[in-house]
This record gives structure tokens, sequence and C-alpha cells, in this order.
């Protein structure tokens, strides 16, 4: 190897060695940075409770929701994916997580929003037990970074009672 | 490139580099942009590339003395003496 094609390659090498320790530091950075999420989500109505050919119940439902995602970004997030999950528990399985909608947030810009809309998903129980069941809303986000590990947050925000009899 | 001038070129290339590296970190986080972070750092790098790769005139100010072709058709090279006969078997030939 010439001396110009030496010091290049050793260049480069340190160069890419450095921009690693940036990432790590970067990364690093994000442990202190602690998110002070707001939201509020409740059911305005349960537009349809049924139980389907195949023994399940199903549930759409209508929500309000007003969320400031903003301070869950900071200077190394690429995007924050949000969804609002039901939670409950029946005498098959003690914990059911259920996804009722969610949404990717690219910008801390658009963090911050009011809206109300039906739930992207149908909350379907593994049998039949849903009937005047207790079912808690979660908000939870995963907070992507740029460099580093994926941080999860979740918050509590309401909880609901279904009616007694299917509608 | 001469030996001063090697030794000058990499210590200006491992204290630019990390120069550059530190004050990049710091202006992206103080501006809160990743993106301003790695701009800042890659034109340090290129700026550092420059200063530092090509052979630059500062960097021969002590070249090396080669001896003067006269003096050194005064020295000969010493021919290579013929192999001595060996006392012991030899296990291996030699190829030339």
């Amino acid at each position: 190897m010439s001396p110009f094609v030496n010091r290049l390659n050793t260049l480069v090498t340190f160069a890419v060695l450095l921009l690693a320790i940036l990432c790590a530091g970067a990364s690093f950075l994000d442990c202190f940075h602690s998110p002070a999420v707001q939201a509020n989500v409740e059911v305005l109505k349960v537009n349809r409770f049924r139980r389907q050919l195949t023994g399940n119940d199903e549930v759409l439902l209508t929500l309000n929701m007003s969320i400031d995602l903003q301070s869950a970004f900071s200077w190394n997030t690429k995007q924050v994916f949000v969804f609002i999950a039901a939670e409950y528990e029946t005498e098959k399985n003690a914990f059911n997580q259920i996804s009722l909608w969610d949404l990717v947030i690219s910008d801390k810009h658009h963090a911050k929003f009011e809206t109300q809309v039906t739930s992207k998903y149908l909350l379907i129980d593994q049998g039949s037990n849903l009937r005047g069941k207790r079912v808690d809303l979660v908000l939870h986000w995963h907070a992507m970074p740029i460099t580093g590990r994926m941080i999860l947050g979740k918050i509590p925000v309401s909880s609901f009672q279904l009616p007694k009899a299917y509608t | 490139m001469d030996w001063q001038g090697q030794k000058l070129s990499e210590m200006l290339m491992q204290v630019m580099l990390v120069a550059f590296a530190v004050g990049a970190f710091g202006t992206g986080y103080a501006l809160g942009s990743f993106q301003t972070m790695l701009l800042v750092y890659a034109g340090g790098v290129v700026l550092t590339t420059l200063v530092t790769v090509p052979n630059w005139p500062f960097y021969n100010r002590h070249p090396l003395k080669w001896l003067d072709p006269a003096e050194a058709e005064r020295h000969p090279r010493p021919k290579p003496q013929p192999a001595a006969p060996s006392k012991k078997k030899p296990v291996k030939s030699h190829q030339k």
C-alpha cells in the first residue's frame, strides 16, 4: 500500500470508530430523558356488541382522545408508535390485552392532538366473557430512537363497563 | 512526505477528528438535531482528509538525505561469497 492509501485507510477507520462512539453517546444520553406524557382517552359509546358465529364476543367502540406525547420525543427519536390497549381479566386468561387503535408519529409537532374516532380494531374476546365486564384502557407508546434501544412506556387512562346484554 | 511529516500528519488527523467529533456532538445536542451532528461531523471528516492525506509541501520540510550517486560508486556493494562446503550431510537441498 502506498503511504497515501495507508493514510486514507487509517483516517476512514478512525472516523468510523468515532462515529460509532458518537451514536453510542447519543443513545446513552437518552437514559436521562424521562417523558411526561399526558393523555385522556374515554369510550364515548359502544357501537356494536355481539357474539360472533365462532362463539367469541365482539365489540366496536367510539373513542374520544386527547393525547400529548411531545415530551416522548428527544433529539435521538425517529418515530413514536402509540396504541391504546383494552385490558381485562377472564376466567380463562388472567390477563387479556387487545389493541384497539394505533398510530405512528414521526414528528414532534404531530404528537399533540385531539380526536374522536371509532376503534381501528375490534375488541374480540377468546370466548364469551365480555357481558358486564369492567375493561381498563391503557395508552402504550414505543419510542424508536435513531440509534439505540427502543423505549417503552404506558399510562392507564380510563376504564369502562360493557353492557350486560348484547346490543 | 518525510518522517517528520508523517508524524505531523498522523497527529493532526487524530486531533482534528476527535475535535470535530466532540464539536459535532455538542452542536447537535444544543440544537436538538441528530442530523446537524452528522452533517458537522461529515464536514469535519472531509476537511481532515483534505489536510492530512495528500502530500502537501509542508510535510516535506525535513527531507531525507539520500547518498550522492558519485559517492555511492566509490563503495560498491560487496559480492555474495560462494557457499562453503558443509561438513554435515545436507538434510534438504536449497534452491536459489
